[in-house]
């Protein structure tokens, strides 16, 4: 049975989660915000101490490899990526649409869009559905404005997320209908139903080392607030 | 993952410096033997913005970083259970950059219960000279001329140390690779700025020297201005390069080995030592000697390698650092600037 350890910072929320033998053992969700880095390893050694598990004990590493904070985000990914290499451990990489796709009610089977609006009014998108009790993504995660992301969605229900730091919502996402849920927040649990699938299918691997999931260049020039795609 | 770490004197550190634009990796046994040291340049990387963009400075070291560490580690014949304990540049720096550097090695130590040690970049540049020439002879002064800082430090022992000079504005290294670039050379300036005052003297031309009979402390962008200024007075003029940029850095030169004299004189080190990328110029490290040598004062630069960004100095300094028990926790944070 599967030991694994799942690491989210792609927001100002450190989310960690553990696995013993196939079970969730330690779900840890808070705001953290730019303390993510100071805190994250004690964090992990108290989770994994609680679990009675030792690093070397884990069979894989799962990571929220964004899109979200571009700082954060590497956080994430440095230790999953580091722990994986010491310890010669597979890290499977998930994206932050899938995982706040994976708030969804399991019963809730029709195509539905993911929303995640991380700065100002940019926002990134993607549609997904349920099937075979696994999230499946419908389309590609896009970089657009929220209310474009809004338009698009229509009147198709819709998983909103904002950033903490964000001021309130426009107007834009007012109208747009409800996805019905079984989590309440994009937590460790549903980067566990979004990436250990994607392990077991492929326990033996070879495994592809994750990359962060940036959607947007580091010299900004391709983003074009009218709602063109990222590069 | 538990095994008796080694004495401390022999003690294999892994360090790891991201703090700007190079990702470096070194693996170092006791004191002074170098295992491995890697660096990868982002240069190119670069070249098209005309300077170093912080964001992708950042990712370019997670993309580097384990490809580095794997070389590192065959390189030196050692396995992840080779390392005693884990050094880091946590300061000062890119934060961005620094902390990808920081987590890596962070979750190092962590998984392979080491020891770690947050490192101090401007302190560890002298340390340098400790890896080539030995143990020095303490009370010193350092010039350290590093990208961002140009500072004069007197150390009475190893962690016991003042910055007793610093630049007001911009550092030497920043005024050198401006004035390569107004004559159309990329960055970083610096080896080219040095190869035209080897090959050309001053001629007619003189640049004011700031501050050079005033304390202790540097300033630069007053010499920066007085280059633009002169471009500009001669628009349209032929204007001999080569000599022009070797009046320059006579002044540049001129202020760094004054002020660094003068302060080992107020403070009767027993030495001067001389480091940053800066020190790699062949024309300064002449200057250096000569003045030195006039002066009395036993003068240590590192080779060329070793001047620039390098973790094999994060190491050595590291390496007093473990043989002391100096050791940080899990919660070491990463800071842009040095203390105040």
């Amino acid at each position: 049975m599967t030991h694994a350890l799942a690491i989210d910072t792609t927001s100002d929320y450190l989310s960690l989660g553990v696995l013993r033998a196939g079970r969730i053992a330690a779900n840890h969700y808070a705001l953290c915000g730019t303390a993510i880095a100071r805190t994250i390893l004690p964090r992990i050694e108290e989770l994994l101490a609680g679990a009675e598990l030792e690093p070397a004990h884990l069979d894989v590493l799962i990571v929220n490899r964004g899109p979200g904070s571009f700082t954060g985000t590497r956080i994430g990914m440095s230790v999953a990526l580091t722990l994986g290499r010491v310890l010669g451990k597979p890290v499977v990489g998930v994206d932050a649409l899938s995982v706040l796709a994976a708030q969804a009610d399991p019963a809730y089977t029709d195509p539905f869009y993911t929303i995640l609006n991380c700065v100002r009014d940019e926002a990134y998108t993607a549609r997904f559905h349920r099937r075979r009790g696994r999230i499946e993504p419908l389309s590609g995660i896009r970089l657009t404005t929220l209310a474009e992301a809004a338009a698009q969605a229509g009147r198709a229900p819709c998983l909103v997320r904002r950033f903490d730091p964000l001021p309130p919502a426009p107007a834009d996402t007012d109208g747009l209908a409800p996805v019905p849920l079984r989590y309440g927040q994009p937590d460790a649990l549903c980067m566990m139903e979004v990436g250990l699938p994607l392990y077991l299918d492929n326990a033996h691997g070879p495994f592809r080392t994750p990359t962060p999931l940036y959607l947007k260049s580091e010299a900004f020039r391709t983003w074009r607030p009218a709602g063109g795609a990222a590069s | 993952m538990s095994r008796s770490p080694g004495s401390a004197a022999g003690a294999v550190c892994l360090a790891i410096d991201t703090t700007f634009d190079d990702t470096s990796v070194a693996l170092l046994r006791g004191r002074r033997e170098v295992l491995a040291n890697l660096t990868l340049a982002q240069i190119a990387e670069h070249a098209e913005f005309g300077g170093i963009v912080p964001e992708r400075a950042s990712r370019k070291h997670l993309e580097a970083i384990y490809p580095l560490l794997d070389r590192a580690l065959a390189d030196a014949r050692i396995g992840w259970e080779g390392v005693d304990y884990v050094a880091v540049s946590n300061l000062p720096g890119l934060l961005g950059s620094i902390l990808v550097g920081m987590t890596v090695a962070k979750t190092v130590a962590w998984t392979l219960r080491r020891p770690l040690i947050g490192i101090n970049h401007i302190e560890a540049h002298p340390y340098a000279n400790f890896l080539v020439h030995g143990e020095l002879p303490f009370p010193l002064m350092h010039l350290v001329a590093a990208g961002g800082h140009t500072l004069l430090i007197h150390q009475r022992d190893h962690f016991d140390w003042t910055i007793v000079g610093r630049s007001v504005d911009d550092a030497a290294g920043e005024c050198v690779d401006k004035v390569a670039k107004m004559f159309g050379h990329p960055f970083p300036g610096g080896p080219v700025v040095d190869r035209m005052a080897l090959e050309h003297a001053p001629g007619p031309y003189d640049f004011p020297r700031p501050m050079l009979h005033d304390g202790l402390d540097f300033s630069f962008s007053g010499l920066k201005t007085a280059m633009l200024y002169f471009l500009r007075e001669r628009e349209g003029q032929p204007i001999e390069a080569g000599p022009a940029v070797s009046a320059f850095f006579e002044a540049v030169m001129d202020v760094l080995v004054t002020k660094t004299l003068r302060a080992a004189r107020r403070y009767g080190v027993k030495a001067i030592t001389v480091s940053g990328g800066l020190a790699a110029s062949r024309k300064l490290q002449g200057r250096f000697g000569e003045k030195a040598q006039e002066a009395g004062i036993p003068l240590y630069v590192p080779p060329p390698p070793l001047c620039t960004d390098n973790a094999a100095m994060v190491a050595c300094l590291a390496a007093y650092r473990h043989e002391a028990g100096r050791h940080d926790g899990w919660d070491l944070e990463g800071f842009a600037n040095l203390p105040a």
